[in-house]
């Protein structure tokens, strides 16, 4: 259980990359109809709206890696057009957000080559993206990537996840990325990147913020790298969990919550409750989060005798002595080879 | 928001249908749901589904009642889901209990767990179904109670369900007045022996009861009252003829359709009817019926209820909570006393 302390007269831990998709997963973006396309496209900063809770994780990450001694760096990569860049930085600017960098899809350059298939595909966008960013980051940095359950985030991280690690040789990814139709002229920058950046083990987690409430099992596939959350208190708790937040910072994100955006000390009480039972938070790591959370009122006071957590609690770790939930703490170093061709078959029967 | 404890091991298609219901009620609505039961099926079923957990919180037990077994001897096990789950409500942890199992277990574990009403000498199982409206605006439903929670009453417990079942049918199909019958074999007041003749005199003579006399089988399904009285014995036979009528009307439906051309035909061009007869009759959509006469709310569901069924009888409990219902009855008894 580390809950984000940092270790006196240990070696400065590596920087911390977090790279964000921007619509979805930062802002509520509404793409369900091209009227509110439209309005996405031409809304004012002012109107934009984040997904509670965002804004303060991002500056918690940041917050919780500087007390560690430790550089943050968080960047943002959307497919959407460059053209709303401006209305995006005021946006941010305006929630507080620190932020080292943007990346926009360049739809003008695809539509005056009359690629309108490329309009829709960001598969390959993305990926090399991510690759340019990681050849530009310091070397040896820890990833954290944050995306959501619309479009194939999960695919997408993954996939470069794997690079990264050297866990998927240009042999193999050639035909996944034929499969998924890539752009063939983004083919061979993307096989090029990804020898130039296979460096090791690099990306810890992967963030799903289930915005249209997919359920979590669709995302097993992925193996427990990916973890698939419904709100942002999740999120950070899976943070702390993984000492990336202190409870404090966790709790900042949950009063966010409390306070702005309707929620109650007992929904984000289930919440923590949920982790635990998917196997993504240890009951003990849940345990050691409860007390400071309680304590600044983020989740119910316990009652005379604390018998309903204790009792989850108690639950939990029978089932977790009986192999239930291994995947909790399961971080980068375990991640197991995926099988692409499996998760692409999936994607196809569900389509 | 209310918090309703669900029975996730009661019912035929259990944990199944049951945490499928609360996944689709987690979406829809703000109710908080306790499922009860084994932890690790429900998440299993659980992870498969869309679902919110901010509105899903799971009590943890490891035994669960069959649908065949004895009550008395089910009730006594303390760790099963449905004792679990009363108990969960007896205590304050929830408002409300909804259950799709062993519908015996499920009284005797209200009468050995929750505490009945002031004056209330037996508990009633109600039973809403649909019958022909005689005006407009007048509800689908009709309250049948009791239903099986007792099987002998004496004329005072036929008071205390007309009560009853009028204060449900005022909070939840927000009827004003709802008119109250007595199920007998004739309409004639001295018609039926001892107990339903005195029970006749006593509520003739309660003003906050709109007794419109003794109700005839065939009234039943007519809209003669909106809540209709009985001893449980008769109303179990009566509610499983209504039902036990319904599926053998499809049958020969269906049937029919099978055997000649002309009558397919013919059912084809009645389709719409049939649909509207098939809605109007279909128990999924009612959400389950209420056990009244306790402190605590209990809604009991069919048992082969699907998850529609249990996301309806969800949100007939919060419904319920909401409008204060044994309060309802309480004050309805007071003012006849």
């Amino acid at each position: 259980m580390k809950l984000g302390r940092a270790r006196p007269g240990a070696t400065p831990p590596a920087p911390l990359l977090c790279r964000w998709d921007l619509d979805k997963t930062y802002l509520r973006s509404e793409f369900d109809s091209l009227r509110s396309l439209l309005r996405t496209a031409f809304e004012r900063a002012e109107d934009k709206v984040e997904v509670p809770g965002v804004a303060e994780l991002i500056r918690a990450l940041k917050a919780t890696a500087e007390r560690q001694g430790r550089k943050a760096l968080v960047y943002f990569v959307s497919a959407s057009p460059p053209q709303i860049g401006a209305a995006i930085r005021k946006k941010l600017a305006l929630d507080g957000v620190p932020y080292d960098g943007i990346v926009f899809k360049d739809q003008l350059a695809y539509l005056k080559r009359g690629k309108l298939r490329n309009l829709r595909e960001h598969v390959g966008f993305k990926l090399a993206e991510l690759l340019r960013g990681r050849l530009a980051a310091p070397p040896g940095a820890t990833e954290l990537l944050f995306g959501d359950d619309w479009e194939l985030d999960s695919l997408i991280y993954s996939l470069y996840a794997d690079l990264v690690a050297g866990r998927l040789p240009p042999a193999r990814l050639a035909p996944i990325l034929r499969r998924i139709r890539v752009d063939p002229r983004l083919e061979g920058d993307i096989l090029t990147l990804a020898g130039r950046a296979a460096g090791g083990e690099r990306v810890a987690r992967i963030f799903i913020n289930l915005e249209r409430r997919s359920p979590p099992a669709t995302f097993r596939l992925f193996g427990p790298r990916v973890v698939p959350t419904f709100n942002y208190f999740q999120t950070a708790a899976v943070l702390g969990a993984d000492g990336y937040l202190g409870a404090e910072e966790v709790a900042r994100v949950g009063r966010v919550l409390l306070e702005g955006a309707g929620y109650t000390a007992r929904r984000l009480e289930n919440s923590l409750g949920d982790l635990v039972r998917r196997g993504v938070v240890t009951p003990v790591a849940a345990d050691a989060l409860g007390a400071p959370l309680r304590a600044a009122g983020v989740l119910p006071a316990a009652d005379g005798t604390g018998a309903r957590w204790r009792r989850v609690l108690g639950a939990l770790r029978r089932l977790g002595r009986s192999g239930w939930g291994r995947r909790a703490g399961a971080a980068a170093g375990e991640a197991p080879a995926l099988d692409y061709d499996a998760i692409l078959d999936r994607g196809r029967r569900s389509a | 928001m209310p918090t309703i404890a669900v029975d996730a091991m009661g019912g035929d298609h259990a944990p199944d249908a049951v945490v499928q219901g609360v996944a689709q009620i987690s979406l829809a609505t703000d109710i908080e749901c306790l499922l009860v039961g084994d932890e690790r099926r429900i998440q299993s079923v659980l992870e498969g589904v869309s679902y919110n957990p901010e509105h899903i919180a799971i009590l943890p037990c490891t035994d669960a009642i069959g649908m065949a077994e004895d009550p008395r001897e089910a009730v006594k096990r303390r760790d099963t889901s449905l004792v679990v789950g009363v108990r969960a409500v007896a205590e304050g942890r929830a408002e409300a209990f909804v259950s799709a199992g062993n519908t015996g277990a499920c009284v005797l574990a209200c009468a050995k767990h929750f505490r009945l009403l002031r004056g209330i000498r037996r508990a009633a199982l109600a039973s809403v179904y649909p019958r022909q409206r005689e005006h407009r605006g007048q509800d689908a439903l009709a309250l049948l109670l009791d239903v099986g929670a007792t099987v002998r009453c004496e004329a005072e417990e036929l008071v205390h369900f007309a009560l009853m079942g009028g204060a449900y049918a005022r909070r939840i199909s927000k009827v004003a007045s709802p008119a109250v019958g007595l199920l007998n074999m004739g309409s004639e007041e001295m018609k039926g022996g001892e107990v339903l003749v005195e029970a006749h005199r006593r509520l003739r003579q309660l003003p906050v009861v709109n007794f419109v006399g003794n109700i005839e089988g065939n009234d039943l399904v007519r809209g003669r009252a909106d809540v209709i009285v009985c001893e449980g014995l008769l109303g179990n036979v009566a509610l499983k003829l209504i039902e036990g009528i319904s599926e053998v009307l499809y049958d020969l439906t269906n049937a029919a359709a099978a055997r000649r051309v002309a009558w397919r035909l013919g059912l084809h061009l009645l389709a719409g009817g049939i649909e509207r007869l098939r809605v109007l009759t279909d128990y999924t959509q009612y959400g389950g019926s209420p056990i009244l006469g306790f402190e605590q709310l209990f809604i009991k569901c069919h048992g082969r209820s699907s998850a529609r069924a249990i996301g309806n009888a969800v949100k007939v409990a919060a419904k319920a909570v909401r409008d204060h219902v044994p309060r309802e009855i309480a004050d309805a008894l007071a003012a006849a006393r």
